[in-house]
């Protein structure tokens, strides 16, 4: 009797997590418009939804962040050798953030999203 | 019919007992859903081998018998996923809800260990009774393929 009960709540806890596993996309729709001066970048699928982003340097600019899906991403600028430039926010979609990120100077930098660092590409500053 | 010896078939449906492997199997199922939600890969993969583990604390046969086996297994594996996090893990608020799940989990995994399995000197003599045993099974097809 026992058993099957914790039987039958492991079942549905089991069930529960696979619900989680197929619920973590989100709808899809058009880019959003990137703030004046600045940047925009979307995450769906895990994955973001361009490779390359271009920015200001040597100003302060924004960067506007939509993540398409409830698994929690972020962006994160970093030069290859020392601590990031930025670290945004990290949150779970749908949703978005206007990240002001300060300025950086020109060159070129890498990005990412710090829970999946598979999720990463190249920021120019011009 | 099960395998399993008498004194751990009492032992398993005291409700101490019960409530500990419900612990167990709950907070199992809790971190697995916390990283099945992160999505990518090597969430889900760590998400699957949390409910797989899971599954295993419970299941009914001849996994009974080497129970003492999953249990080292679910804390290894909760410390791996802690010490992966420590070493490559974002920081956020969910990421520390998880990490004090595994910490808890490998806490009450550990006093199940000890209430089932008699600690760690008991858990050594299961596995070397596992290894004997394995070896007198290798050993018996061994001798029944020689050559007479």
């Amino acid at each position: 009797m026992t058993r099957s009960i914790l039987g039958r709540t492991l079942l549905l806890l089991a069930s529960g997590v696979l619900v989680a596993c197929t619920s973590a996309t989100g709808a899809g729709g058009s880019p959003p418009l990137a703030p004046s001066g600045g940047a925009v970048i979307t995450a769906q699928g895990i994955a973001f939804d361009r490779q390359q982003l271009e920015v200001p340097a040597g100003r302060p600019f924004q960067l506007l962040f939509e993540n398409r899906e409830g698994a929690p991403h972020n962006v994160t600028i970093y030069d290859e050798a020392g601590p990031p430039l930025f670290v945004g926010e990290i949150f779970g979609g749908p949703g978005s953030r206007t990240y002001d990120v300060p300025a950086i100077p020109a060159g070129a930098y890498r990005f990412r999203c710090d829970v999946h660092p598979e999720m990463a590409g190249t920021v120019t500053a011009r | 019919m099960s395998t399993l010896p008498l004194a751990e078939r009492a032992q398993q449906f005291s409700p101490t007992a019960i409530v500990l492997r419900s612990l167990v199997v709950g907070l199992t199922l809790v971190t697995a859903t916390i990283h099945a939600q992160l999505g990518g890969l090597l969430f889900l993969a760590n998400a699957i081998g949390y409910t797989t583990l899971a599954l295993a604390m419970v299941a009914p046969g001849p996994i009974g018998q080497v129970r003492w086996l999953v249990r080292i297994g679910l804390i290894g594996f909760a410390a791996a996923t802690i010490g992966g996090w420590l070493l490559f893990g974002a920081r956020f608020p969910l990421a520390y809800v998880d990490k004090a799940v595994e910490v808890v989990l490998i806490a009450v995994v550990a006093v199940e260990l000890w209430r089932s399995d008699g600690g760690p000197l008991g858990v050594v003599r299961q596995a070397r009774g596992l290894v004997a045993r394995l070896a007198g099974r290798l050993t018996g097809t061994q001798a029944a393929r020689a050559p007479r």
